[in-house]
């Protein structure tokens, strides 16, 4: 089946997952409710947004939509069932979404350090230069001359004897 | 399946004795890059070799050098600290190491005098190439001084695996300073735990320097 997606968002009484989408008839947009169950406001957000998309009804439908945009629908939902703002749960899911600098993930297990690697992936994905694409060069080098580092990195220690 | 494979060979470490082989090992920090510096590297071209219990990726890589052909193997670590008992396996017989910060999380790069201060307890002449992974974040960083670098007189490079920025030529030259390491290595710890290592342990508390001889037993508890 082909179907472009052109917009996804939630609804929260009652709970469902909408999707706009074109369908097969060209300039005609269709739209999909998903009815969202078994959702409290103590559900994994990540869990439900897994099972959306395996779900063999709406699969190909959700194709072209990410996990985790998917996930971040459900936050919304469940900070709704917490009685949370908008503006609330926005600034959480911002929050959950960024690398603590100071954080020392070396201390994190397997679950949380996945965690925070996903979160890298997003600006990793971004950047990445793949093999596929037309220009792709497999050895680039670039100089980065030291005269031209006038600033210290701001991380060394002011003492002579510390870096 | 790959597991029961990799039992099989698991952790060799006598090869590296061999002419034509090298050991590169990676450390730093966890999330710092390095399994992903590794694969834009190798691309689609390696079969890495996952020992779990040991926290490590085996890679293996064929190189030519001068006209010769090196077998490398590049020992992808773990940063999380649970695994810091398997330290002392990574280090021994090494041949050079590569030392990888990112840019964007100044614990790494302060944690760095950690495993500096480790890798030459261990392995106190191996070349070691510092690296600032991440500079696709904020390439501003380029023009920053870091002074770790500078203070033990390592060289930096910085670097991208996401966009590939100079990481064909840090792998290049890691294996190029591996391979002169081994051929004119003047390190006198390394020739000590060579000659140790053809002895009985019993005999080892006898013989030999200090320093060599703790060095000596270190390593042999971990292979
Ligand atoms: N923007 C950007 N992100 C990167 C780059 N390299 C790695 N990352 C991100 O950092 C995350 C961690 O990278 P890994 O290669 O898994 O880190 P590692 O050093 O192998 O970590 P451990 O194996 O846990 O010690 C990845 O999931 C990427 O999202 C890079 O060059 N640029
Ligand atoms: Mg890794």
């Amino acid at each position: 089946m082909m179907c472009t997606a052109k917009k996804c968002g939630i609804r929260f009484q009652p709970p469902a997952i909408i999707l706009i989408y074109d369908g097969e008839v060209k300039g005609k947009s269709r739209q999909r409710i998903m009815p969202v169950r078994n959702f409290s406001k103590f559900s994994d957000c990540n869990r439900a947004a897994e099972q959306l998309k395996n779900n063999p009804r709406h699969k190909s439908y959700l194709e072209q939509v990410s996990l985790r945009q998917l996930e971040k629908l459900f936050c919304f939902l469940r900070g709704y069932l917490q009685g949370q703002s908008l503006t609330e749960t926005m600034e959480q899911i911002q929050q959950e979404r960024t690398i603590d600098p100071e954080e020392d993930l070396n201390k994190l297990d397997d679950k949380e350090l996945a965690k925070r690697k996903s979160i890298m992936d997003e600006l990793f994905e971004k950047n990445q230069k793949k093999k596929d694409d037309p220009n792709f060069v497999y050895d680039i080098e670039v100089e980065f001359p030291e005269d031209e580092q006038l600033q210290s990195c701001g991380w060394d220690t002011e003492s002579a004897d510390e870096f | 399946m790959a597991r029961d494979r990799a039992k099989a060979c698991e952790l060799d470490q006598e090869k590296y004795d061999a002419d034509e082989n090298v050991k590169i090992i990676c450390l730093g920090d966890s999330a710092v890059g390095k399994s992903k510096l590794m694969e834009r590297f190798l691309m689609d071209g390696f079969q890495p070799q996952q020992l779990s219990t040991y926290a490590l990726t085996l890679y293996k890589h064929t190189a030519t050098v001068d006209g010769r052909t090196v077998l490398v193997d590049f020992w992808d670590t773990a940063g999380q600290e649970r695994f810091q008992s398997m330290h002392a396996s990574y280090y021994h017989k090494a041949h050079a190491c590569i030392m990888v910060f990112d840019v964007q999380r100044k614990v790494t790069y302060k944690n760095l005098s950690t495993w500096y201060t480790e890798l030459r307890e261990f392995r106190p002449e191996i070349p070691c190439i510092v690296v600032a992974n991440k500079i696709d974040a904020d390439v501003k960083v380029t023009q920053k001084s870091f002074n770790f670098a500078k203070k033990f007189s390592l060289p930096l490079y910085f670097v991208s695996a996401a966009d590939g920025t100079n990481v064909v030529k840090l792998f290049n030259d890691a294996i190029r300073l591996a391979v002169s390491y081994k051929h004119n290595s003047r390190d006198f710890m390394d020739e000590v735990l060579q000659e140790l290592e053809n002895f009985e342990l019993e005999q080892k508390e006898d013989d030999g320097p200090g320093q060599g001889q703790q060095e000596g037993t270190k390593s042999l508890a971990a292979s």
